[in-house]
């Protein structure tokens, strides 16, 4: 869209206002919705130094607590996004340059909350089901890097 | 207050949870437990509002850029030149790193997008010629931060609107530290060739050298086109990011053919991945930064720490340590936007050059965003390099050691940002 | 910052209400000096029992985040532009049309405190949004400035002019022969000396202040438009306090109505001040004479009528009732 902002002012000299309307929407949907699929990948960004360095049981414990108390959060924040989607319907508020309502544009932070609460979930139980340490899909263990 | 929301941070943080989780749960158990009648949804607000900079597009856009011209041909064509030229001078490649990081950096006003851009490419071509990847990454994350200092910087125009210096004058000011830092880094790079012998590669001779030039003849019409480009006023920085992604498909994808057009989703997706994963810290540092101010909590700490009449010395490494703390936690930008109303009219009737004050704010800023714990480059490099969190701060401390002392001579001696401005 | 210290010695914050007060800009500008002293004022009508803490720009999140935050009660005072509550209430956009005021602006203050259009019909339109403006005040004309000269309208053709981006604003350029672009501030300083946009629009304190004129040749005294703004109060809240509290307000805002005025003309005058005595960048300041604004104005009633029809429920009313309003205030 950015790209398509350049062409057409260097072309016709007229730009697109929409353009950075779409590019929120498309960073806000990217960032939240990816909450899930980074998590399912192991690319969440985290300070591993401790955890590498403990012994299994503390590693097998936190590997269970962990994704239980992220998911927790996830869907504390997702519930209170909610909220704010629905007032944001309520008001009626449509974006700036394209006018299209601007619920639609924040409602992928309740859906990615919630989405990425459940796979954080699913990493507890693959844990708690599992001997070895899981962390994430193409992630079993700091140790195996 | 304060300690509550630090300790539950530093807590979840060293209990390894994915660095979003501190950055939101801290703000969250703020507003939920110590502040009445605080409408929590306010938190989902300021999430909003830290990815909603239009300068931050820019990253994902370059991410992606050089996700395509590392998975295909270009940068290894463009590496291919400058190595030929200086491949075989100790620490050649090291000082081109931090040259291209300082120059791209300067350019495209993102460190965050900088160490994507030079730094993916630069990064494999390092371990290559033998350097030990940990001193790679910590050479990328560091230089790319200079980039803050030198023009057009968005730090210094931030720091411009929210106190009254004059822009222009800043961006001047900012060159003799910009260039010191360099100068430290590249004598760095030398030594550390040196000590840990890092093997010369055979100089290449004047005809060979045209041969690759030929070939990175298209590769090389990247960095023209976008600098060209910025500088000519044909586009912005966020609108140059979006430049790079075009040419880098049509150089990969329709002239080179080294990537099949199929491929390109997978590649956006994996530049997914990171953009979400960092944005979403972003995001966090947002909601983190709107409890801080609303508790007037800054307001609170330079009561307690200026006190009456202090000197302008003390002020400027007083405020020093304040940027250098914030931008470990949070982006630069932000901690500009909010901490400098707080000094400046302080540090101004103490004595200090608004225009010097700018110059040791910005650097500070630079600095903490690479200094462990926090530091969102680091997140970045994190994210982009796959590596874990320990492996990308293991190289940083002689870096951190260099700039410190850097920052303690610009603070010390205020000529070092004023002198260009005197000869004019 | 000064005063905190001041307010510190008496009473050391033993204030039984503490509240909060929202500004779009930061330490020294206009609002914010504004909103610091309607705070003493209340502080002082209260006999210290009322402390009011000014929030500048960036502490709680763009000003679109400073409207909803007074929405939700969370800070209780904010200065909110119309601009930037153009989706939420679009008859507010109103103050984005160009060449409809007066270009004398103390006569144009007096249209804002007296005008029954704003004061009571585009208030109501606030009040329902749970923002009760309490007073309409002016920080100062709008004025442009380009890499070239901008006297006539035939100067905007091909000209790259960067403005906010609503559909009002946008329209007007369009009908001057510009191509408006819309760009964030933080990109503005380097778009304008890099040549990514030929001039902008702002008043004369900001365009100072952001350094626009370090990089610009030309300054155009059009007084195009001026920069209106809202003192505003969450309406649950006011509807809420005793009448004595209420009526401490109100005597602030009364008396905060001239001084409004003072301190926007003393920081556009030491602004110009400034920008002519800047000799290392110099700019050429041009005043547009009467024929040439009128020129300007008549291209700029098409954006009137876009404005009647698109500007929500009640923008026809709104406008021609104060288009009277004008009328009679310049009549006297
Ligand atoms: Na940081
Ligand atoms: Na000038």
């Amino acid at each position: 869209m950015t790209i398509g902002n350049v062409l057409s002012r260097l072309i016709t000299g007229t730009s697109w206002h929409f353009a950075a309307e779409i590019s929120r929407l498309a960073v806000i949907v990217a960032s939240f919705m990816g909450i899930s699929y980074a998590a399912r990948k192991g690319r969440h960004i985290s300070m591993s130094a401790l955890f590498d360095i403990s012994p299994k049981p503390v590693k097998k414990v936190l590997s269970i607590i962990n994704p239980f108390i992220t998911a927790l959060v996830l869907f504390t924040v997702g519930y209170f996004a909610v909220l704010y989607t629905y007032g944001i319907y309520e008001t009626g508020r449509t974006t700036a340059a394209l006018e299209f309502p601007f619920w639609l544009m924040v409602v992928a932070i309740p859906v990615g909350c919630f989405i990425g609460g459940i796979q954080f979930l699913r990493n507890m139980w693959t844990n708690i089901v599992h001997k070895e340490v899981y962390i994430a899909e193409e992630k079993i263990d700091y140790d195996e890097q | 207050m304060v300690w509550t929301l630090l300790g539950i941070m530093v807590i979840l943080l060293l209990m390894g949870f994915p660095m979003m989780i501190p950055l939101i749960a801290g703000p969250l158990i703020i507003i939920l437990f110590y502040m009445d009648n605080l409408d929590p949804t306010i938190m989902v607000q300021q999430m909003v509002e830290g990815i909603s900079s239009y300068v931050l597009i820019a990253v994902p856009l370059f991410i992606f850029a050089a996700d395509i011209m590392t998975s295909g041909r270009t940068s290894r064509k463009l590496l291919d030149f400058v190595g030929s030229f200086v491949g075989h001078l100790r620490g050649g490649y090291a000082i081109t790193t931090a040259a291209a990081c300082t120059l791209f950096g300067s350019i495209s006003g993102s460190t965050q997008a900088t160490v994507v851009a030079i730094g993916k490419p630069m990064r494999e071509r390092l371990l290559k010629v033998g350097y030990k990847d940990s001193s790679a990454i910590a050479l990328i994350i560091n230089s790319s931060d200079v980039a803050l200092l030198i023009p057009p910087s968005i730090g210094m125009i931030i720091y411009a609107l929210v106190s009254d210096a004059s822009v222009g004058d800043l961006f001047i000011a900012g060159i003799g530290p910009g260039v010191l830092i360099f100068i430290f880094f590249a004598s760095y790079a030398y030594i550390h060739a040196k000590v840990y012998d890092i093997p010369l590669a055979p100089k290449v001779p004047w005809k060979e050298r045209g041969d690759i030039f030929l070939k990175a003849l298209l590769p090389l019409g990247f960095p023209v086109i976008i600098i060209g480009g910025i500088y000519t006023g044909q586009f912005t920085p966020t609108e140059a990011a979006g430049i790079s992604v075009l040419y880098a498909f049509v150089l990969e994808v329709l002239i080179f053919r080294s990537i099949k057009l199929k491929e390109i989703p997978n590649i956006a997706l994996s530049s997914g991945i990171v953009t979400s994963a960092v944005f979403v810290l972003v995001a966090g540092g947002q909601a983190f930064s709107w409890v801080i101010s609303f508790a007037r909590i800054p307001q609170m700490l330079t009561d307690a720490v200026l006190g009456n009449d202090p000197s302008a010395l003390y002020i400027l490494f007083i405020v020093a340590l304040f940027f250098f703390i914030g931008c470990m936690f949070v982006d630069p930008i932000v901690v500009i936007l909010i901490l400098t109303p707080i000094f400046a009219p302080v540090a101004t009737m103490a004595g200090v050059d608004p225009i010097h004050l700018g110059v040791v704010i910005v650097f500070q800023a630079a600095l903490g965003s690479a200094t462990p714990p926090f530091g969102v480059d680091i997140f970045t490099a994190s994210a982009v390099f796959n590596k874990s969190y320990l492996d990308v701060i293991r190289g940083t401390p002689p870096y951190i050691v260099m700039l410190l002392i850097v920052s303690v001579l610009v603070i010390v001696f205020e000529d070092i940002s004023l002198f260009l401005l005197r000869l004019f | 910052g000064n005063d905190e210290t001041g307010d510190n010695e008496n009473g050391n914050g033993e204030a039984e209400h503490n509240w909060r007060f929202t500004v779009e800009e930061t330490q020294g500008q206009v609002q914010y000096v504004y909103a610091q002293e309607f705070a003493e004022l209340v502080e002082e009508k209260s006999d210290g029992a009322i402390n009011i803490d000014v929030f500048e720009f960036g502490a709680l999140g763009s000003e679109v985040d400073q409207v909803e935050q007074l929405q939700q009660g969370i800070v209780e005072f904010a200065i909110i532009s119309p601009g930037f509550t153009g989706t939420l209430v679009p008859e507010g956009n109103i103050f984005a049309l160009q060449f409809l005021f007066d270009d004398d602006q103390e006569l144009n203050q007096q249209v804002l405190n007296e005008s029954e259009a704003i004061n009571t019909h585009l208030a109501q339109k606030y009040e329902e949004q749970s923002i009760m403006p309490l007073a309409f005040w002016t920080e100062g004309a709008m004025q442009w400035t380009g890499s070239s000269a901008i006297q006539s309208p035939a100067d905007f053709a091909g000209f790259q002019m960067r403005t906010q981006e609503s559909p009002l604003i946008l329209r007007s350029y369009e009908a001057y022969g510009a191509n408006p672009t819309a760009m964030s501030w933080s990109e503005l300083y380097t778009g304008l000396q890099q040549g990514a946009v030929d001039g902008q629009e702002n008043p004369l304190f900001f365009i100072e202040d952001a350094g626009f004129h370090e990089v610009q040749d030309h300054l155009t005294i059009s007084n195009h438009n001026m920069y209106v703004t809202m003192t505003t109060v969450n309406t649950d809240f006011y509807n809420d306090l005793d009448e004595e509290t209420q009526s401490i307000i109100d005597e602030a805002i009364e008396e905060m109505r001239d001084r409004s005025f003072e301190i926007q003309e003393e920081q556009n005058g030491e602004a110009l001040e400034l920008i002519e005595n800047a000799t290392d960048t110099p700019t050429d300041v041009y005043e547009l004479s009467e024929d040439e604004r009128e020129e300007f104005r008549e291209l700029a009633s098409e954006a009137r009528d876009y404005f009647r029809e698109n500007g929500g429920d009640d923008a026809e009313m709104i406008l021609d009732m104060l288009m009277e309003e004008i009328e009679e205030a310049q009549g006297n």
